[in-house]
């Protein structure tokens, strides 16, 4: 495990600025994984018994039996005249995915959102076991196929970590290029999604535009809409040329000097922020303590990237503007998403400018076999996928077939301040919330 | 300046896809959705061999593609995926089941469809959302979408079904009035695709209700399902596609 990236201490509570990350059991210990906010550090520590029982069932979903949907504990129970429960889903067109929530309203006011996740579990952690990594990375990048890029580079840089194997400067700049097109491609599609719901039809139509042609830009360089297959262990397989980075390097600043464009348009349309500003808000102190991540957590003001707090290769050389809000509403959530697709667009541009050369696939085979114990020898990698902090743990047996994988994906953590931002909101900002949070089932249930 | 969004559409002009009135280009049917084809000198029991999804036979040689996630293993067996290998009209995929309903005129030039997800990694559902974006406008061709299954005269059903939504596709099948289609989008949802093995999979969805047209893909890009509403509404032969 690599010492510079995750600090191995015991912590027996959680202080004013760590926040509980996941927990996960990796070869016989029960561990916690806990994020620093001060010190901006990633904390494994022993699962102490003050810690995590709350979070428990949220934070190791993956041992959720599949085929059964599971109603997150939102704590409390509401009572009284009038109260009653609305379900949606988990069939809707408002929400694209098999997934539900429970709405405990007496009218117009929600007091308790249930989400129910787990209509698609399909299992992904305990069917990668057995399997090597390149088979296992199949099931592992249609996860979710929207973080697609991010899942399957954070789980090929646990691998190769744990493995200790050469991965060329190109492959791993190649990779941080398509998790940067993922992100402005998600962005794009969340504020395309918002402006859908505000019944603002042209920003819409202009912002799937846009997104589109990402996608094709994705197509077109990395061979496929969605970044399916584009990485491999070891290396990824487009090897971009000189003329191709320049290339996309161009058609990436005209979409976003054109979102731009958009968003100023967007800016002076009032009854489109009206729908934004004071909607959902998530207070900075509920969104440490209940784990948000991603732009939901930075649109309360937390400050928290991976690609900041805890680097892979190319975002150690490169300066990341981590974008951060202190609105706490939805409005600042989407602005957090904007702001970020102009930094996306910087960063995308430097590491197309600064693209090594040399080959993109390493040479020489993984190793096959490792010496010693590996039991208690966990290979550990965090992304800052679209909707937030991706972390996955992975652990190989002799054969270096995958033996354990835990996987905490940001949206499974983003339900709970989701669910605590929507209370005594009204019920037709249900939708702008949810948006704006970019909580994904397919990410949460996996 | 005041900012007017009406003109500022205007401005944009038309990105609009010119299928099926002519081909799809390159740009609407992506090199990945373009399916494997043997060269002749494919070596069918090693392409099986590398195949994750069981989708090359080598005993019967054929490709089923149900099964396949494009994911171009088989490349190095000799299977080629060049656009010119096997023809042009191979890009589009879709292909009309022995349930018999598909292909009838009942619905004239006007369907009303509803997308379920039983399952998916989320790429299908963005791909049946991106149908009405400028650049493919379902509604010019007079499909829109429907938010109830109670007005829906299609289905388009995405992932690999997984056991907790098997009584949902179901009972959300039997509320749509007759007569009524389901098209079965994306190699999950046909077969399992690669969730085949997992523990959540319960069967390919046409085991639970019948399936009338599949548009094979891992995800298909958004003309190929097109593609797919087209022959079940009878609007597009196979014959004749462009």
């Amino acid at each position: 495990m690599d010492s510079r990236r995750v600090e191995r201490r015991n912590v027996e509570s959680l202080g004013d600025a760590i926040q509980l990350s996941s927990v996960f059991r990796a070869g016989g210990h029960t561990y916690a994984l806990l994020s620093d906010m001060g010190a901006h550090k990633t904390v494994l520590s022993e699962l102490p018994p003050t810690l995590g029982e709350e979070f428990g069932p949220l934070l190791k979903g993956g041992e959720a039996p599949a085929g059964t949907p599971l109603e997150l504990d939102v704590g409390g129970k509401v009572e009284g005249y009038g109260v009653f429960e609305f379900p949606y889903g988990p069939v809707s067109w408002g929400v694209p995915e098999a997934g539900g929530f429970k709405l405990v309203t007496y009218g117009e006011r929600v007091v308790k959102v249930i989400p129910q996740v787990n209509f698609k579990k399909r299992g992904v952690e305990r069917s990668v076991v057995g399997r090597t990594p390149q088979d296992a990375l199949l099931i592992i990048e249609r996860s979710a196929g929207n973080f697609s890029a991010s899942y399957s580079t954070c789980f090929l840089t646990a691998v190769e970590d744990y493995l200790g194997s050469e991965v060329p400067l190109k492959a791993r700049w190649t990779r941080a290029a398509a998790i940067e097109l993922e992100r402005i491609c998600n962005h794009l599609h969340v504020f395309g999604r918002l402006a859908e719901t505000a019944s603002q039809n042209i920003a819409a139509s202009q912002a799937n535009a846009l997104r589109e042609r990402v996608l094709r830009l994705n197509s077109k360089h990395f061979g496929h809409r969605y970044l399916f297959g584009f990485n491999t262990v070891g290396g990824v397989r487009p090897d971009l040329s000189r003329e191709e980075c320049k290339e996309l390097s161009t058609a990436v600043r005209l979409i976003a000097r054109e979102f731009s464009e958009l968003v100023a348009y967007f800016l002076s349309s009032r009854i489109f922020l009206d729908r934004l500003q004071g909607t959902a808000r998530l207070e900075r102190g509920d969104a440490l303590s209940l784990g948000a991540v991603g732009p939901a957590a930075r649109g309360s003001g937390l400050l928290w990237d991976d690609r900041l707090t805890c680097p892979i290769d190319p975002y150690e050389d490169i300066y990341v503007n981590v974008e951060t809000d202190a609105g706490e509403d939805t409005m600042a959530r989407t602005m957090v998403r904007v702001r970020e697709i102009e930094s996306s667009t910087i960063v995308l541009r430097e590491i197309l400018d600064r693209m090594p050369g040399g080959g993109v696939k390493s040479g020489n085979r993984p190793k096959q076999q490792r010496d010693g114990d590996v039991l208690d020898d966990l290979a550990l990698c965090r992304i800052e996928s679209p909707s937030g902090d991706l972390i996955q743990v992975v652990q190989l047996d002799m054969q270096g077939r995958v033996s354990n994988l835990h996987v905490r994906p940001a949206s499974l953590v983003n339900w709970l301040p989701f669910a605590r931002s929507l209370e005594s909101n009204v019920f037709t900002d249900f939708q702008f919330a949810f948006e704006s949070f970019g909580l994904s089932y397919a990410d949460s249930d996996r | 300046m005041p900012k007017i969004w009406v003109l500022r559409g205007l401005k944009k002009g038309v990105l609009t896809s010119r299928f099926p009135r002519a081909k799809p280009t390159s740009e609407e049917i992506p090199e990945h959705a373009l399916p494997p084809v043997p060269t002749p000198q494919a070596d069918w029991s090693a392409g099986e061999k590398e195949c994750p999804t069981d989708a090359i036979r080598s005993e019967e040689k054929i490709i089923d593609m149900g099964l396949c996630v494009y994911c171009r293993r088989c490349s190095s067996a000799g299977f080629s995926f060049d656009e010119g290998a096997g023809g042009s009209s191979r890009a589009l995929q879709a292909s009309v089941t022995a349930h018999g309903k598909a292909g009838k005129p009942v619905f004239g030039r006007s369907l009303h469809v509803m997308m379920i997800d039983v399952g998916s990694c989320n790429a299908c559902n963005l791909e049946v959302l991106n149908l009405s974006n400028p650049y493919y406008d379902l509604t010019r061709l007079g499909i829109s979408f429907t938010n109830s299954p109670k007005h829906a005269d299609a289905l388009i059903v995405v992932g690999a079904l997984n056991r907790a939504m098997v009584d949902v596709l179901r009972r959300t099948y039997e509320s749509m009035p007759e007569p009524k289609l389901v098209v079965s989008v994306g190699a999950c949802a046909i077969s399992g695709g690669v969730f085949r093995g997992s523990e959540g999979f319960a069967s390919p969805v046409q085991d639970v209700i019948p399936v009338d047209v599949t548009v094979p893909g891992c995800p298909p890009s958004p003309v190929q399902i097109i593609e797919g509403l087209l022959l079940a509404t009878g609007r597009l032969k196979k014959e004749t596609a462009p």
